[in-house]
């Protein structure tokens, strides 16, 4: 197919050719980049790779202070350029530049999108980025439905992917569940790769979608029920859960959620936390060897060395002292008849430090009381939500991940 | 103002499955009369809060009714 991209919300329809000649018309360019239209991210992302210089990625909903904040704090400045660049003939040709120069002067920064605290500059080299790009012709025909904000590690990833093919690109940012089965059906998209968050949107399709051959989940816990759900749906789709931090790109794969670490010497689990070596991780503020991840994991097995997540450690609530995890606590509402959805936080409480309290969709025929009174047959008394908020609908974070913020 | 919070009360104990209080009185202790534990505590303060715009442990403990209308005056 010779389309490149398509963006039903910005209304961008762009074949490989139509790239080519506007990449071919841009004569000045920025190292900084920060614009609502995906589009454009992609455009500044390849301009970036075929003139071999750094690109800085800002999500465009960044505030002027935030933008001040952190490129003042890293003595950043955003200059435009002169693009000196030879004439991009066809895909063929720019494919070419893509995937055989070796792109040493190129850097991407990117911020981590925590939840709490200042985010975190970290830079990675080429190598690094595409740690797990796959290129070969079986890939030729790839359709992906693009599914991640595009200044994000995960949205480059799946970008660079789709790019180093020549594939397209159709983008579900943002969508509704209507508008994104009507793109997977008129499109064909032959590939998805979304937080667990924007899965769960899916299983709500009436209808199976055959095309889609591949589903890659990360960001988030894998929820095993969520993806036999998901095969229902998408009944020719092979699943792959995935393991990746802004500050070390994509680093474990999984079929299900058992991880199976091929390189035994990188990784160290200490107190149930996961430790990653230096020497997989991108350029950051940071010194030691280890890495401290923050995922609390399990070891299922030494030999292999097969590890589950069990949990974000800042996830962690803390409720005068006692430990909740919220994904537990939420199993626990789902459970219930009549609800649908629920995303559990917390809230701070001058009393106890912490409270657990919980949004949840639910189809009326619940109270407040009901579901509390439920939950005392399954969780301890100081992990029941003191607050639930009946909702209209979760809503998901600029990562696309389910927000669970300190409120 | 009364009624809210005598309302509120019993929405707390309702929701632990506790005994409701008939009626509110200043000299009712929080914990020992009426029956709240430390969970409870903290849900009647978020629920105060959410009615009031007032976080009545926020400049320390108070144990008995008459407390709660003192920080919500």
């Amino acid at each position: 197919m010779n389309l490149f991209y398509h963006d039903h919300q910005t209304n961008t329809h762009a074949s490989w050719d139509d790239l080519i000649y506007e990449l071919n018309q841009t004569s000045i360019s920025s190292n900084i980049c920060k614009d609502s239209n995906t589009y454009n991210v992609f455009k500044c992302l390849i301009l970036s790779l075929i003139v071999d210089m750094p690109i800085t990625l800002l999500d465009s909903d960044f505030t002027e202070n935030e933008v001040s904040e952190l490129l003042g704090r890293t003595n950043n400045e955003k200059h435009e350029f002169l693009l000196n660049k030879p004439l991009i003939k066809n895909k063929k040709e720019l494919l070419s530049i893509i995937n055989q120069n070796d792109h040493k002067e190129w850097e991407l920064t990117l911020f981590t999108s925590g939840t709490t605290g200042i985010p975190k500059k970290v830079k990675h080299p080429f190598s690094t980025i595409t740690r797990n790009v796959k290129i070969s012709d079986k890939h030729n025909d790839d359709i992906w439905g693009f599914a991640y904000n595009p200044t994000h590690m995960a949205g480059v990833q799946v970008f660079l992917q789709a790019l180093a093919n020549g594939n397209s690109i159709i983008n579900l940012f943002n969508s509704t569940p209507l508008q994104i089965f009507k793109l997977i059906e008129d499109f064909q998209i032959t590939h998805l790769s979304a937080t667990p968050s924007f899965l769960n949107q899916l299983t709500t399709s009436e209808k199976k979608h055959p095309s889609v051959k591949s589903i890659t989940s990360g960001g988030e816990r894998f929820n095993p029920a969520l993806m036999q759900n998901l095969s229902n749906i998408f009944v020719n789709a092979r699943f792959k859960n995935i393991y990746a931090l802004t500050e070390a790109g994509s680093l474990f794969t999984a079929n299900g959620d058992l991880f199976v670490i091929d390189e035994t010497d990188k990784v160290k689990i200490v107190n149930s936390i996961l430790y990653i070596h230096q020497s997989l991780l991108g350029n950051f503020d940071f010194t030691d060897e280890w890495y401290e991840t923050g995922d609390i994991v399990e070891v299922v097995s030494n030999n292999p060395l097969t590890i589950k997540f069990i949990s974000r450690e800042k996830e962690i609530i803390n409720v005068g002292g006692y430990k909740v995890n919220p994904h537990e606590v939420e199993h626990a509402i789902k459970s219930i008849k009549g609800v649908t959805e629920v995303v559990v936080y917390a809230k701070s409480n001058s009393v106890l430090g912490n409270i657990v309290v919980a949004d949840v969709v639910q189809d009326g025929s619940l109270t407040e009381s009901d579901i509390r009174l439920q939950l005392t047959s399954y969780l301890q008394e100081f992990k029941i939500p003191r607050v639930i908020r009946f909702v209209e609908n979760i809503e998901l974070s600029r990562t696309g991940k389910t927000k669970r913020i300190q409120k | 103002m009364r009624d809210t919070v005598h309302q509120i009360i019993n929405t707390v104990l309702a929701n632990r499955g506790k005994k409701l209080i008939d009626s509110l009185n200043d000299s009712m202790r929080l914990r020992d009369d009426i029956g709240f534990d430390s969970l409870d505590l903290a849900e009647l303060t978020v629920r105060i809060e959410a009615q009031f715009n007032v976080d009545i442990f926020e400049k320390g403990i108070i144990s008995t009714v008459g407390e709660i209308f003192e920080r919500l005056k």
